[in-house]
């Protein structure tokens, strides 16, 4: 047991070192930004996998980031709260929201639940689209400010303005985020959500209230989108509601893909799948139009061909030499 | 509202043109939904991919817009075997692969459509040219045409599967999958049969889009999304729950914003949907 807690430590501390050292060792803007997206969209896919605890697949995850998004920025450009209030603030309206959808949504099984997410996200887009008095509309809300600047005795003033300092920024709050998701699995309600996902009506019967776990499971995945879209909206200083923007639906078909081709059935599937995914689509910059058709065939050969993701591979790899080994012991022997 | 009766009439032939479009998609969905479980999200790229292969035949080689039409159907027919087949048979059972393949297949056929078709806009020629005159205001005829064509094809395929041997195989076997295998159904065809039929409407459905409003790469988004909204609407494998949602969602997307504002009209389907569940979780006309 001590031994395991070391190896986890010292997988922590070395995690922690190269999330530190990163953005000094790249030394290179454009890297870093990636870097920042790359945070925000390892923390969607996270809190979608958390959905997924439950049996459900989420295709309006996006819709929520945007409650998180507009609604951050608008409660700091209008009503003048700092940055830390809002982006609470911004996730818990986008909790709200999915709580009041949930109960209505969850009357119908299965696979409907993906499709009514997917037009809550649409609707949600073409709201603030059509509604520019309060958010700018298709021209976009523009001028976002950064987090407000904290001063931290002995160091001086941390200025968010600067791009290292939010990417620290970001890899804080989707780490701490993570780790509360993470937490979340491993305890006692986490156990009851896989109970809901392997046998629905097993887990009704031994007393969980399956209804009010779904709501409250979809709640909280709900909240971290919307902490994800307001660390957005402070990093981009502006949003747009585009169909082909990050609010779109393109978007959502993007964090599903990021999910699966990870693997969702372990933590680790979907962090690994957005860092792999998001470093071949930029070294597929180059390929311009057929980046997407690169990335949705990854997503349709990876079903085919290695169903439980990339996360899977060490295991196939494990029971392959497994079978080569046996293979040239039988040959020995003969 | 004072706005001439013109306009009101022009709103509700609009809509009722579109709602069709709607139609035609939402019975591709709930037919492949319904005999295959699979929630087919790529079927918005099937109906822009049939306009574009319709907009080709027509325009490049000439060929009669109607000849086109039927062409493309049979195209994006067999372009269904073809992906039920090799795509979606594999991972049949599972929940999560075939959404993730249909998201996947929407990936690919869309920027296939960006980089073989380009991004501008084109047009399909008009089914029709003019207008008659009913009650009084003009409506143009292209509209009516696409309507009774969306019309014609419900009806048939309402007749194929109440009628023949194979419609009503199809029918079991969307109602007991086991059953209809045990009475010799082969899920396997029953299922190709779905898609090749599903997208064959889907494609018409792109051609009539083409021909009133405009072909695009990413036109197939919103009617996917309607068409989704219909199912819940209608209730699955409901034939009139389709015909009555589409046609409503179609004049909500053709009124309200000459009545009121188009930022209602696209809040009115969540709110409807949101409604119907409350009162009906098994839709309009559907049933558990």
């Amino acid at each position: 047991m001590s031994r395991k807690l070391l190896i986890n430590l010292v997988i922590i501390v070395v995690l922690a070192a190269v999330l530190i050292i990163l953005p000094i060792a790249l030394n290179n803007v454009y890297w870093t930004s990636i870097l920042v997206i790359m945070g925000v969209n390892i923390l969607l896919v996270s809190s979608l996998r958390t959905i997924k605890l439950v049996g459900h697949i989420s295709l309006g995850h996006v819709g929520f980031s945007l409650i998180g998004a507009y609604g951050s920025a608008l409660l700091v450009m209008k009503l003048g709260l700092s940055f830390w209030a809002a982006i609470f603030l911004g996730g818990l309206m986008a909790a709200v929201v999915a709580l009041a959808l949930a109960y209505p949504f969850l009357k119908v099984k299965g696979i409907y639940f993906a499709l009514l997410t997917l037009l809550t996200a649409e609707t949600f887009r073409l709201i603030v689209w059509y509604w520019p008095s309060l958010t700018g509309g298709f021209w976009g809300l523009l001028k976002i400010p950064s987090p407000n600047p904290i001063p931290i005795p002995l160091i001086g003033t941390i200025n968010f303005a600067n791009i290292n300092n939010y990417y620290y920024l970001t890899a804080f709050i989707v780490s701490l985020s993570l780790f509360v998701l993470y937490r979340l699995e491993r305890s006692h309600l986490g156990f009851k959500w896989i109970a809901i996902q392997d046998t629905e009506v097993l887990a009704q019967s031994v007393g969980i209230n399956v209804k009010w776990h779904k709501m409250l499971n979809f709640a909280i995945a709900c909240f971290f989108a919307g902490i994800a879209g307001a660390l957005y909206a402070h990093y981009q200083h502006s949003l747009s509601p585009d169909a082909t923007s990050r609010f779109g639906v393109l978007m959502s078909i993007y964090l599903v893909v990021y999910m699966v081709v990870g693997g969702e059935s372990k933590f680790a599937g979907p962090i690994i799948g957005t860092v792999v995914l998001t470093v071949i689509s930029e070294f597929g910059r180059a390929l311009g139009e057929y980046q997407p058709m690169m990335i949705g065939a990854i997503a349709v050969f990876v079903m085919l061909l290695m169903p439980e993701g990339l996360i899977g591979l060490p295991n196939r790899g494990k029971l392959l030499y497994r079978k080569l080994l046996n293979q040239t012991q039988r040959m020995r022997r003969s | 509202m004072d706005l001439p009766a013109q306009v009101w009439m022009q709103a509700i032939v609009n809509g009722f043109a579109l709602g069709w479009l709607y139609v035609l998609m939402a019975l591709g969905l709930t037919l492949i939904l319904s005999i295959m479980g699979i929630l087919q999200l790529a079927h918005g790229e099937v109906y822009m991919i049939g306009a574009y292969v319709t907009y080709y035949c027509c325009v490049s080689f000439g060929v009669n817009l109607y000849a086109s039409m039927f062409i493309s159907m049979a195209v994006m027919a067999g372009f269904g075997l073809f992906l039920e087949r090799f795509l979606f048979r594999p991972v049949r059972a599972q929940i999560l692969a075939p959404i993730v393949i249909s998201l996947g297949l929407t990936l690919i056929l869309m920027s296939t459509a960006v980089v073989g078709f380009g991004l501008y806009e084109r047009s399909i020629p008009r089914l029709a040219q003019g207008s008659f005159v009913f009650l009084g205001s003009a409506v143009p005829k292209d509209r009516i045409i696409a309507v009774g064509f969306a019309v014609g094809l419900l009806l048939l395929l309402y007749l194929f599967l109440k009628k023949s041997k194979y419609g009503q195989a199809m029918v079991a076997s969307a109602q007991s999958w086991e059953g209809a295998i045990l009475r010799g159904i082969s899920p396997n065809m029953m299922s190709s049969m779905a898609m090749a039929i599903g997208c064959a409407l889907a494609a018409a459905g792109g051609t009539l889009a083409g021909s009133i409003l405009m072909l695009t790469p990413s036109m197939g988004t919103l009617p996917l999304v309607k068409g989704l909204v219909i199912i819940v609407l209608g209730g699955m494998g409901s034939f009139l729950g389709a015909a009555v949602g589409g046609v409503f969602l179609g004049l909500v997307d053709g009124i309200i914003p000459v009545a009121f504002s188009p930022g209602l009209t696209s809040l009115a389907p969540l709110v409807v949907v949101i409604l119907i569940l409350l009162a009906r979780p098994q839709g309009l006309f559907g049933h558990e």
